[in-house]
């Protein structure tokens, strides 16, 4: 696409503002949750802790708090808080990749990250810790690895069962659909018979941060740093498949073989995603469109923008729902949806290009 | 035109070199950044206070020694072994049934938090509790530890306590969030059966130093069994009954087997129609309810629930119980909430609606 | 590998289940070469096409891309040797000109490569070379359908590989893309030798364009050859069911076909063939309207006198229609006025048409009035603000005399094939011809 006309000086300008803008929303984000901190203090504690105790020795001093209710702000703000908004960005980053990548691969504008069934098999590896307690002793183990390996086998699944001759994108899509709706019906009978346990599974089902810790954190980013990047490799085939799989195939792209990696890589995003923050909605379906109407649909910057907006996005939805409904801690899932439609029916409504993937 | 057909090594190898060698450095920072996260920001427990599990921990049962422990070892209803604080001044509470132990056992000042549903406040307060609940224990929405829809673990930490007493309605997740983040104690209260109440009383009287009070409530308890007992002893054939806890437009919710609402209802003497029904909390349609016959028709209150809601079940006009009056309504806590409210008041109450001359 | 071979296809089979899509096909294809593939629908053109990209296997025989068997050939160096520009693409998506011509660049890259400055220029050239250069930053949506494909063309270009499929490439085009389209591939061809194998539904392009045609029919290669070789009468009608004229475009003096109606329409039978021919006076292509017509009405027809590289001696002969023919431009000589006097003679009716009168061809008006009185005869009117006499003033005038011995103006050939008709309905019986009313 051609450029935007900006000198080199001024974009190395642009990119430094927004790093640091993008900085002090992470700052100011790590000081909203349930217990509201005030402000100076937290910006304290988060630098003194930013800078290994360098700065702000004494992060409390000032602030009237005993020292046990300092070292409780000071647990809330870094061991909960910033964490939470770390998994924030990077939880918002893996499904706006996975959702971009599903999207070129099956050149559906509608498609998620949960399309192929991956949340009722997350769902269900979930429940088999709260409800049969597997794993019980260690459930913070426990819960993030089973909801990954329920997760991730679905999709594993769908890509042994619609192989070879049977991997065209219709057959994909209707394994999953169908495994999805199986996974799903079996999860209703846990539950039914389970009443006590269908409470905490439902919990779960509507997705939040609360797992959020440094150890979390640290898995989660590993994870999108290999997955997403191997993803965003496939920038230049994605472009290529929108133009039909006979047509990429001339042009020498393995349809085949770059739809079965794209997908067990999207698969592996979503289920770190879900392993650890539940089923959120709207961010893996979003995300790519708003940057496809910003920036073209090359999904050579589609898919590194998704990471981008859905991080940004994710933070924003945490942060509204803080800001509208100080003290409590509402379903993310919830605010996703808030937080997304009407920017999305903004910018689908301001007509700036031409139809992006077929009118959407 | 240049004619490159060679499938010859060269520019077909040295791009899948460069993308291997991504892979590997991606491998290699992915691993560091693994490492280096979780060691550089290594969690301490901060907790205020918590005792350091240096200290040998003793133990004690009943006897008391010459010095007061530091902690106590105790083991949970769902057999986990933890080591507490003795006699701790900053409890939090996650369930109105240990709140009614804890109550009891006049260990009110204690508390700092009880459970509540979001949004906080008050009335994330009357999700869980009764207003009679409310008033009675002296509880306000600034107690509020958000357990629901998600546990909040900041709305715990700001509290800090030093125990944690939760049932299971409380995930295991949450709990490793407590134990792990906070370094907070968590003593899982959920006893399986009605005399497991009395084992929960002598856990809470070990842990604060009231084993006198516990024992005299256990006392009381036994008691109170025992009459029970006593009644449903001297009656030859059971009569039947349905105990419905709420209603929708499909059915009638009941207590099925293994539940404390059938123990209940079996040990005050009447025979729950739902007694062989193959979930714990079956829904009964009217269909079912007619066939079956109860002659009494309990139903819970409270929450929201109470005798025009379930008069405007489905079909309710038609149960012969229902025409021949044979209809009480009870505090559906004495019949849901597994503590010594429900056998002081519970049992007597709902062995009432069958035997009422013999109590 | 055989130098300048592109493409090598012996004893080519492809099954589709039960079905078989291509029977023994062989097909050799020099480097260098346009074949034009022709065929009707279902013919095997476009799964000949796709076993060639390797997206079809063939059941039995060789399939070989530059010496290679497509199937040994990994995907990204097939797609360094063939191109393929399909019959639609289907894109959503608004991509620019200039980005959509780059991802035909694919194959010349690994992973995480860069556009280079090469590829721009490669682009840049594709894009020119179909004329789309100005537009290189538009969205590809927003374009026409001719545009279109010509910038799946360009896309193609860009992958520059010595061998380019197309599959029926103007399918969607207006006439004038047609050919602008396929002059491009010529000169492309031409200039930088190129290989090219077009799948064409339009014969008359194939002959244009294609050095040599190759007709499939029913999974069988039925004719490959030169146009002039393979194009003919008899393959429309057995390929394709067509009836047809062939004619020799006199610019080019290539082949071209003219369709006429599908060889299962029986002809209205309005005439028998037995009994006498209907004569046709003609010449300067006035008569090939009535020989035509007379011809499909299923008449025996004779012409005459005609000049040989007039066009209505080119149409007699076309049509079978026996003519007595003088040589070009030489006035009516005796032998060829006593043949043509002879065939008169033979006729049941006679038409004459409004043809251009010389003094080289005025005899042939005077050689009809004999016979006006025997047989009928009709005179087809001359279009309006048509000027037909050249012999100053002698053919108006014996156009008139003609008419007031008994011939019957009629204002069209179609017209004449019906009095003729009407005229010899009994049983073929000459009836007498109906009195005009200007009489």
């Amino acid at each position: 696409m051609a450029t935007t006309g900006v000198g080199p000086r001024r974009r190395v300008l642009l990119g430094a503002l927004l790093a640091v803008g993008l900085g002090v929303l992470i700052l100011l984000s790590a000081l909203l949750g349930a217990v509201s901190i005030p402000i100076v203090l937290g910006l304290r504690i988060l630098l003194h802790e930013l800078s290994g105790g360098f700065l702000f020795p004494s992060a409390c001093a000032g602030s009237g708090l005993t020292a046990s209710q300092c070292s409780t702000r000071v647990l809330i703000v870094w061991q909960i808080y910033f964490p939470e908004v770390l998994l924030a960005l990077l939880v918002g980053a893996a499904l706006g990749l996975s959702g971009g990548a599903l999207q070129g691969v099956f050149r559906n504008p509608l498609a998620d990250p949960f399309l192929l069934g991956l949340s009722s098999g997350g769902t269900l590896g979930a429940a088999t810790v709260y409800i049969y307690h597997v794993g019980l002793a260690n459930a913070d183990l426990y819960l993030p690895l089973f909801a990954f390996l329920g997760s991730a086998a679905t999709g594993l699944l769908i890509l042994a069962v619609a192989r070879g001759r049977y991997g065209s994108v219709e057959t994909l899509l209707l394994t999953g659909v169908a495994l999805a709706n199986l996974l799903s019906a079996v999860l209703s009978l846990v539950l039914l018979y389970n009443q006590q346990g269908s409470l905490q599974v439902t919990d779960w089902l509507l997705g939040g941060l609360g797992l959020a810790d440094w150890n979390v954190d640290g898995i989660v980013l590993g994870s999108v740093l290999v997955f997403g990047t191997l993803l965003c490799v496939f920038g230049r085939e994605l472009n290529l498949l929108q133009l039909g799989n006979d047509v990429a195939q001339s042009a020498g792209v393995d349809a085949a073989r770059t739809r079965r990696r794209v997908l067990l890589l999207s698969s592996l995003l979503t289920a770190v995603a879900v392993a650890f923050t539940g089923i959120i909605g709207f961010v893996g379906l979003v995300s790519p469109h708003i940057v496809r109407r910003l920036f073209g649909t090359d999904y050579r910057r589609v898919l590194p923008g998704a990471a981008a907006v859905g991080a940004l996005f994710l933070l924003g939805a945490r942060d509204v729902s803080y800001l509208a409904f100080p003290g409590s801690v509402l379903p993310l899932g919830i605010f996703t949806a808030f937080a997304g439609v009407p920017f999305f029916l903004f910018l689908l409504y301001r007509q700036r290009r031409a139809s992006t993937m077929g009118g959407l | 035109m240049s004619l490159n057909l060679g499938s010859g090594p060269s520019p077909a190898r040295a791009r899948s070199l460069s993308l291997t060698w991504v892979v590997v450095i991606a491998l290699v920072v992915a691993g560091a950044a693994i490492a280096g996260t979780a060691a550089a920001f290594e969690l301490k427990p901060a907790g205020p206070s918590t005792p350091p599990a240096s200290t040998p921990p003793t133990t004690t049962n009943n006897t008391t020694g010459p010095r007061t422990p530091e902690t106590v070892n105790v083991t949970d209803d769902l057999g986990r072994h933890v080591t507490v604080p003795y006699d701790p001044a900053r409890v939090v509470v996650l369930s109105p049934s240990i709140m009614d132990i804890v109550f009891r056992l006049g260990l009110r000042s204690h508390v700092v938090g009880v459970d509540c549903y979001a949004p906080l406040g008050n009335s994330g307060l009357s999700e869980d509790y009764s207003p009679d609940q409310i008033a009675l224990w002296g509880l306000n929405g600034s107690m509020c530890v958000q357990v629901g829809p998600s546990f909040a673990l900041e709305t715990l930490a700001v509290l800090e306590p030093q125990l944690v007493l939760a049932s299971t309605i409380v995930s295991v997740a949450a709990v490793e969030e407590i134990t792990s983040s906070l370094g907070v104690p968590v003593v899982m209260l959920q006893p399986p059966t009605l005399s497991g109440i009395l084992v929960d009383d002598s856990l809470v009287g070990a842990i604060f130093n009231v084993t006198g009070a516990a024992t005299t409530l256990n006392a009381e308890l036994n008691s109170a069994l025992y009459n029970a007992t006593n009644v449903a002893a001297q009656v030859y054939t059971f009569p039947t009954v349905l105990v419905t806890y709420s209603v929708d437009s499909n059915g009638y919710w009941s207590f099925g087997p293994g539940t404390f609402g059938e123990s209940l209802i079996e040990l005050c003497g009447a025979t729950s129609i739902s007694a062989n029904a193959t979930t714990a909390y079956p829904e009964l349609s009217p269909a079912q309810v007619l066939i079956d016959d109860p002659q009494y028709i309990v139903y819970g209150t409270g929450f929201g629930l109470n005798e025009s809601t379930y008069a405007g079940g489905p079909d309710w006009s038609d149960f012969p119980a229902v025409q021949a009056g044979n209809v009480t309504g009870l505090n559906s806590n004495w019949l849901t909430e597994p503590d010594p409210t429900m056998i002081l008041l519970g049992i007597p109450a709902l062995q009432a609606v069958f035997y009422p001359g013999l109590a | 590998m055989a130098p300048g071979r592109a493409v090598h296809v012996a004893g080519l089979e492809v099954r589709f289940g039960e079905r078989r899509a291509l029977h023994g096909v062989d097909l050799d294809v020099p480097a260098g070469q346009f074949v034009g593939l022709a065929g009707p629908n279902g013919s095997g053109k476009t799964t000949l096409l796709r076993t060639l990209l390797g997206f079809v296997e063939p059941s039995a025989g060789v399939v070989e891309l530059f010496g290679d068997p497509v199937a040994a050939l990994p995907i990204r160096a097939r797609a360094r040797r063939v191109a393929w520009v399909p019959q639609s693409e289907v894109l959503r998506d608004d991509v620019p000109l200039l980005d959509y011509v780059l991802y035909g660049r694919y194959s010349l890259h690994g992973a995480l490569d860069r556009d280079t400055a090469v590829d721009r220029e490669v682009a840049g050239r594709a894009l020119s070379e179909v004329g789309l250069l100005d537009r290189a930053t538009d969205g590809i949506a927003g374009i026409s359908g001719g545009e279109r494909q010509r910038a799946v063309l360009a896309r193609a270009l860009a992958q520059e590989t010595p061998l380019l499929l197309l599959d029926e490439p103007t399918t969607h085009l207006d006439i004038g893309h047609q050919i602008d389209l396929l002059a491009r591939v010529r000169r492309l061809c031409e200039e930088r030798g190129v290989t090219v194998i077009a799948a064409l539904h339009d014969l008359n392009l194939a002959a244009r364009f294609a050095d040599r045609v190759v007709v499939l029919s029913r999974g069988l290669r039925v004719a490959d050859g030169t146009p002039g070789a393979v194009l003919s009468e008899q393959l429309l009608a057995r390929v394709w069911g067509v009836d047809a004229e062939l004619g020799i475009d006199p610019g080019s003096g290539l082949p071209y076909l003219v369709p006429r109606r599908l060889v299962t329409e029986a002809p209205r039978a309005l005439g028998d063939l037995t009994g006498g021919p209907v004569h046709v006076v003609g010449g300067g292509g006035a008569g090939a309207p009535a020989m035509r017509a007379l011809v499909d009405a299923g008449f025996r027809v004779t012409a005459g006198a005609l000049h040989l590289l007039d066009t209505d001696a080119e149409t007699a002969d076309a049509l079978g229609v026996v003519a007595a023919v003088e040589g070009p431009f030489a006035p009516l000589g005796e032998p060829v006025r006593v043949r043509h006097r002879l065939l008169l003679a033979e006729a049941r009716a006679i038409v004459i048409a409004p043809f251009p009168v010389g003094p080289s061809n005025l005899a042939n008006l005077e050689d009809v009035r004999p016979f006006v009185h025997a047989v009928p005869t009709f005179l087809i009117a001359p279009r309006p603000g048509f000027e037909l006499d050249f012999a100053g003033g002698a053919a108006r005038q014996a156009r008139e005399e003609l008419k007031s011995m008994g011939a019957r103006e009629v204002a069209s050939a179609a017209d004449a094939v019906a009095a003729v008709a009407a005229a010899l309905a009994p049983a073929g019986r000459p009836a007498a011809p109906a009195l005009p009313a200007e009489r």
